[in-house]
């Protein structure tokens, strides 16, 4: 039985690729193609979850493609850390397929939604891809494969701004693996390896010598991986990609698709150059400069915002400022807090882009000050709303308190005091520009003026997959104990 | 001196690399930008095969069954090109076909008149 369940990660992605992206398309029946891919999708996360438990009960296993080991062939490295961040995504993605299912006719014409869900199963396929692989450039085509998906799911809406949006995305997306690419060429160049880990000890044998070469392919890296999960100076193409995709879309780009990049970008830290040089090289302090300055900008932006989906991509830049900020504390804490945060921010931003979604979907709505008292006419939406607000700006208990919390006590031990500061301001700012909408829109006597109690409020059972997520990032936050000690056991320091 | 004269393979593919890039960055017409793109995935090309490649030795083919590892190039990286090459392709054909619908929607290619258009 064993066996089988280490089967488990690459039939997922088997399934994924094969059934999910390759074989659906020959499906005449519109509604027959969206329910085998939801189909697959929960399959999907079935797996992950069995996986998780396995790896909970038995610890990491290493999956080699073809019996051929590291040197050679390809492995998938399944720890607690891979899991984790892959039962995440599916577990995201399931439930944006399943809202999606109800309210994405509204917002893409209905010959394209077979490629929407077609688009969403290579899009999982090659994140797991990414999240499980130890092989550079096994990453590296998963990564551009997550990158044209990513822009499949922004231009299946085909109106003018989303070609525009994606023809950004996509360019600065090229130049980023265009220096992950050149990276690697470097770091081949060097160690003749491809497999992380061989990489690793090739490296550890002649470090001295390549020095430059190691710090000019660390700088490469960091840049290329950085502009795909928009580090904050190169984060651009962000706002717009994520403000003209369909809800949905938004929610899988905002909470997963700049979220798998970092995981590659910590292996490659952690696993191929290893703790020593990474810290002397300081480039974990490059690092604590742009996450730091994100976390402040994003939020001084998304201030400035008139439309509430650029706000909420605004916020996601702050946010992924938070993870850059928690590796470049380059202690332990700081790193299974980056990871901590990745989970509860990938829960935490898909739910406020669904409730977003559903807002200006039931409304017609865009900007902010049209949204004044839509606490009384979807009241259940806005509630979600708000406790994924809530857990942004950090009220405790919830994922997002959990995670500045950490941060704060992990810049303590790094010994640098005055970053709580910027911590502090940046929880701060996410209050100013997030309270206004929550308070105009639950209270206060003109903005309910005239508003019909429940008069725009989806059928509940449309909302139930928008409340299963606010639930489970409730629930992660609530269990931030277990959930911290299970990322710590697999951590790659 | 002597460095840039036994190296120059790589020299030049680092200058390819910056032409490539600066044009994908400055460029306003999309055409040009989508060449830009192809030259800078193309240095990297030059810069992994020259890797791979030890003067004086053959291709990695085995004629008439005489199997001697001394005797040929690294082949790993050339295969990892031609994935690289599908990879450029497949970006460089979804660019040409966004580049055909931004024409069918603006009705120019420029991004600096694109970007001057009100958008409402």
């Amino acid at each position: 039985m064993s066996r089988i369940i280490e089967l488990f990660p690459f039939i997922t992605i088997l399934l994924l690729l094969i059934f999910g992206a390759f074989l659906t398309p020959l499906i005449k029946k519109k509604s027959s193609i969206v329910r085998t891919n939801i189909a697959i999708n929960i399959i999907t996360m079935m797996m992950n979850l069995v996986t998780l438990v396995y790896v909970n009960n038995y610890g990491t296993f290493i999956f080699k493609f073809g019996h051929y080991g590291s040197p050679f062939g390809i492995i998938f490295h399944i720890g607690p850390v891979e899991v984790a961040i892959a039962m995440m995504f599916s577990f995201v993605i399931t439930m944006v397929s399943w809202y999606s299912f109800y309210s994405i006719e509204k917002e893409i014409e209905e010959k394209r939604v077979g490629f929407y869900y077609i688009l969403n199963s290579l899009l999982l396929a090659s994140l797991l891809g990414i999240v499980y692989t130890y092989d550079v450039f096994n990453g590296y085509v998963f990564l551009e494969l997550s990158t044209l998906a990513a822009c499949g799911i922004i231009i299946v809406k085909d109106k003018k701004e989303n070609i525009k949006a994606a023809i950004k995305y996509l360019m600065l997306s090229t130049l980023g693996s265009g220096l992950v690419l050149m990276g690697i060429a470097f770091i081949y160049s060097i160690s003749g390896h491809l497999s992380m880990e061989y990489i690793h000890e090739a490296i550890v044998a002649s470090s001295l010598a390549k020095e430059n070469l190691l710090l000019i392919s660390i700088v490469l890296f960091s840049i290329g991986l950085g502009i795909k999960s928009a580090m904050f100076p190169m984060h651009v193409w962000l706002p717009d990609a994520h403000t003209t995709a369909p809800s949905p879309s938004s929610a899988i780009l905002s909470g997963l698709v700049i979220k798998a990049p970092v995981i590659f970008l910590i292996k490659i830290y952690y696993v191929v150059y290893g703790f020593e040089f990474v810290n002397s090289s300081r480039i974990l302090q490059l690092m604590l400069i742009f996450g730091g300055t994100g976390m402040i900008m994003g939020s001084l932006f998304a201030r400035r915002q008139k439309y509430l989906k650029r706000l909420i991509a605004y916020s996601s830049v702050a946010q992924m400022g938070y993870i850059f900020f928690g590796i470049g504390l380059g202690n332990e804490l700081g790193l299974i807090m980056a990871i901590y945060h990745i989970l509860a921010h990938g829960l935490t931003k898909s739910s406020l882009f669904l409730s977003a979604g559903s807002f200006i979907e039931q409304t017609g709505f865009k900007k902010i000050e049209d949204f004044k008292g839509i606490g009384k006419e979807m009241p259940v939406t806005l509630g979600i709303f708000t406790l994924s607000a809530l857990s942004l700006i950090g009220i405790p208990v919830l994922p997002g308190f959990i995670s500045k919390w950490n941060l704060a006590l992990a810049s303590i031990d790094s010994g640098m005091i005055y970053l709580l500061i910027v911590i502090l301001l940046s929880s701060l700012l996410n209050a100013v520009y997030y309270f206004p909408i929550i308070i105009n829109g639950y209270f206060g006597e003109d903005n309910l003026d005239g508003k019909v109690f429940k008069s725009k409020s989806k059928p509940i059972k449309e909302l139930i997959p928008v409340i299963l997520l606010t639930l489970a990032m409730i629930a992660i936050g609530f269990m931030s104990g277990p959930v911290i000690e299970f990322i710590r056991s697999g951590i790659y320091m | 001196m002597l460095m840039v004269q036994n190296s120059y393979i790589e020299v030049g593919a680092i200058i390819l690399f910056g032409i490539g890039f600066m044009i994908l960055l400055l460029n306003n017409n999309m055409i040009k930008k989508i060449i830009g793109m192809n030259i800078m995935d193309t240095s990297i090309f030059l810069l992994f095969i020259s890797i791979g490649y030890i003067h004086g030795k053959e291709a990695p083919i085995i004629v008439d069954g005489e199997i001697n590892a001394m005797g040929y190039v690294n082949p790993i990286p050339s295969g990892l090109m031609l994935t690289g090459i599908v990879v450029a392709v497949s970006v460089t054909g979804l660019m040409l076909a966004l580049t055909i619908k931004l024409y069918e929607k603006y009705g120019t290619i420029e991004l600096d008149e694109i970007m001057n258009m009100r958008s409402d």
